[in-house]
């Protein structure tokens, strides 16, 4: 029987299950030679006929030109970050169906970065922020305290109210290791399928703070499980952010490349998953932060623009 | 999701697609037997079949789905807990403002600086203070020490409780109610019952420790902090493969932080410096490396600035960053004064 090539640990599955059309035409048609070798009970006709449909229904319709350019057009806006400097970089902020890396040293304004996101989207009703925080850094505190200089025009209950729906739109979720942080996203996966159905208010940025932290204790060393949970999450992310219309926001770390010279953590086969990769960097003593594009889908790289953390 | 994203066998697919079963909806009210005879397949394999669902697609049905995520919990409660939270206090007034309040629970809090500087001193300061009693305004939690050099002095302790009770006794002397109430509470020695004491002598020991503290806390719920003087001793020493250290100490710091979340507490983790050459010249930072500078969530750094002792907010996600005065008294760690001098070692 073909039951001993299925892939039955967990993460294995996880791979195929959000593994690429081609990857299920093979198992698809792995399903149908046992259909017509093994299972002699089953009226193999009748089987096959019931399972063809719904084969055929898993490979992704193809999409023209036009066609890609209207679905983008209508489901892939920008989401401004509200850093005006990283969001005329950018071109208007983050763009949904995109996977967008920020890369730092310690106490470059990475988590900045990231609380000001959450606050300023979820303020402009573009909908829910989902933070997965894994280094306990997500301050709540700091968010009311962005939101209150954002909203200086208002006074009183309005202002109460006004920090109060805010809030409510950013959910955060701690995570601790690699396994967690699949998990999660499996069950963001089929939430977000469901809720196309229910109209619930949907999510419109998934933020990962940071996504390195969770890889750094399995990379490396002899063996390649790592680097599989990586990928894997990279696809399951960039998976999630173009089916479901989500904007993909995590933070990277920088360790010390040759000569000294920091560069981006989690090496070469992670270089290739975001769509986007911003470089921020800080002054010591200052609240200005310089960011530049290391990488973009687009726009020419190099670019440099600078921005002010208030305090 | 569908009936083809499930781990089974390709043969057991199938006979669930020819019996009707297309959507998990479609799987999840249905009992083993009534499985097992519809595929005409045997209990077990039937009821392995139903194991496979994923354990949310279950709860998702009976909870009618409408969490976006399970666990997840809005910034706005979030905020409301955190203003509820009481924060442990340095004893030094000046040193807990730019800290908002003292160190904060929940958090992984690393202090660092040049030896001699106080940083010992404050990890037992703040084994000290985490006991102070709920009606003198404190946590009444208790302590785990974690002692990797060999630094921690009983006798010290002894002294900084006695201070820190001197000094609560004097600031509570006309609420005679509170005085009285924890008349046995306020004795050194009830203070240094209530620290619990490891001493680690290498590395797998110091990992073995905090591997082990998740189930030691599930039964002393009462811990508030975790102090770990100093993370850095062994890992400095015997460690060839430094890619492995990395390794070792990111998921240390990952367990440290699933710690602090869950059990709500602090973790206090004390740092050595070391040198690092940056654009032309050698400067001071914290040891084990800059991957290792993620691993907190707030980073304070103790320095001497003159004669004077000061402590500066390297880090943090949530206060700006300052700087602080304090001073090193024999009753422990107190704000600072214009008549404490620096003794410099010779």
């Amino acid at each position: 029987m073909a039951e001993f090539n299925e892939p039955r640990s967990k993460a294995t599955a996880s791979v195929s299950s959000s593994g690429n059309p081609t990857s299920f035409l093979s198992r698809a048609s792995k399903c149908a030679k046992t259909l017509e070798e093994g299972n002699r009970s089953l009226s193999d006709d009748a089987g096959f006929a019931q399972v063809q449909p719904m084969m055929e229904d898993w490979h992704q319709p193809w999409l023209n030109g036009v066609e890609l350019l209207e679905d983008s057009n209508r489901n892939k806006h920008f989401l401004p970050t509200g850093y005006e400097g990283i969001d005329v970089l950018l071109g208007g902020g983050l763009c949904e169906g995109q996977l967008t890396e920020i890369v730092g040293s310690s106490s470059s304004g990475k988590t900045q970065v990231c609380l000001y996101s959450a606050a300023h989207v979820a303020d402009k009703h573009f909908g829910v922020v989902m933070f997965l925080d894994t280094c306990n850094s997500f301050s709540p505190k700091r968010i009311a305290c962005m939101v209150d200089q954002l909203s200086s025009s208002f006074s009183g209950e309005a202002k109460e109210r006004r920090l109060k729906r805010i809030m409510s739109n950013i959910f955060c979720h701690s995570i601790f290791d690699i396994f967690a942080l699949l998990d999660v996203l499996h069950q963001l996966e089929f939430n977000l399928k469901h809720q196309v159905t229910s109209g619930h208010t949907k999510i419109c940025l998934l933020i990962i703070d940071s996504i390195s932290s969770l890889l750094t204790p399995v990379l490396g060393g002899k063996g390649s499980e790592g680097r599989l949970l990586m990928v894997s999450a990279g696809i399951i992310l960039k998976k999630l952010a173009n089916e479901h219309n989500v904007s993909v926001l995590v933070t990277n770390h920088m360790v010390g490349g040759e000569g000294g010279i920091l560069k981006p953590a989690l090496g070469e086969s992670w270089k290739s998953i975001p769509h986007v990769r911003l470089q921020l960097t800080h002054d010591q003593g200052s609240n200005i932060c310089n960011v530049s594009i290391l990488k973009h889908t687009f726009m020419a790289s190099g670019r440099t623009t600078k921005f002010v953390i208030h305090g | 999701m569908e009936i083809a994203n499930l781990p089974i066998s390709p043969s057991q697919r199938a006979k669930l697609l020819s019996a009707g079963y297309t959507t998990l909806t479609s799987l999840s009210a249905v009992s083993p037997f009534q499985l097992a005879r519809d595929l005409n397949i045997a209990l077990q394999e039937a009821s392995d079949i139903l194991k496979v669902m994923p354990e949310f697609t279950r709860s998702e049905s009976l909870h009618g789905g409408n969490a976006i995520l399970k666990g997840a919990q809005t910034a706005w409660d979030m905020l409301s807990e955190e203003q509820m939270q009481k924060h442990i206090t340095t004893g030094c007034e000046n040193l807990d403002t730019i800290l908002g309040g003292g160190i904060h629970c929940k958090e992984v809090t690393e202090v660092g600086g040049v030896p001699g500087i106080g940083k010992t001193q404050l990890g037992i300061q703040l084994a000290v203070n985490v006991q102070i009693p709920v009606e003198y305004g404190g946590l009444h939690g208790k302590a785990v020490y974690i002692d990797t050099e060999g630094s921690f002095m009983v006798e010290r302790a002894h002294q900084i409780a006695e201070g820190c009770i001197m000094d609560m006794l004097d600031k509570f002397r006309h609420h005679q109610k509170v005085i009285l109430a924890c008349q046995e509470q306020m004795q050194p020695n009830s203070f240094l019952a209530n620290i619990f004491y490891f001493r680690i002598c290498s590395y797998t020991e110091q990992i073995a420790v905090i591997n082990y503290l998740g189930k030691f806390l599930a039964e002393q719920k009462d811990v508030k902090i975790i102090i770990i003087d100093s993370v850095t001793f062994h890992f400095r020493q015997d460690f060839d493969d430094l890619a492995r250290r990395t390794r070792v100490l990111s998921g240390m710091s990952l367990e440290l932080m699933k710690l602090a979340k869950t059990y709500n507490l602090a973790v206090v983790l004390l740092n050595q410096v070391t040198t690092k050459f940056t654009e032309g010249s050698f400067q001071l930072t914290l040891a084990l490396g800059d991957s290792w500078s993620h691993a907190c969530t707030n980073r304070v750094i103790l320095y001497w600035n003159g004669n004077d002792r000061h402590a500066y907010i390297d880090k943090s996600p949530s206060l700006r960053s300052a700087s602080a005065p304090f001073s090193v008294t024999s009753k422990g760690i107190r704000n600072a004064t214009s008549q404490c001098k620096r003794v410099r070692m010779m």
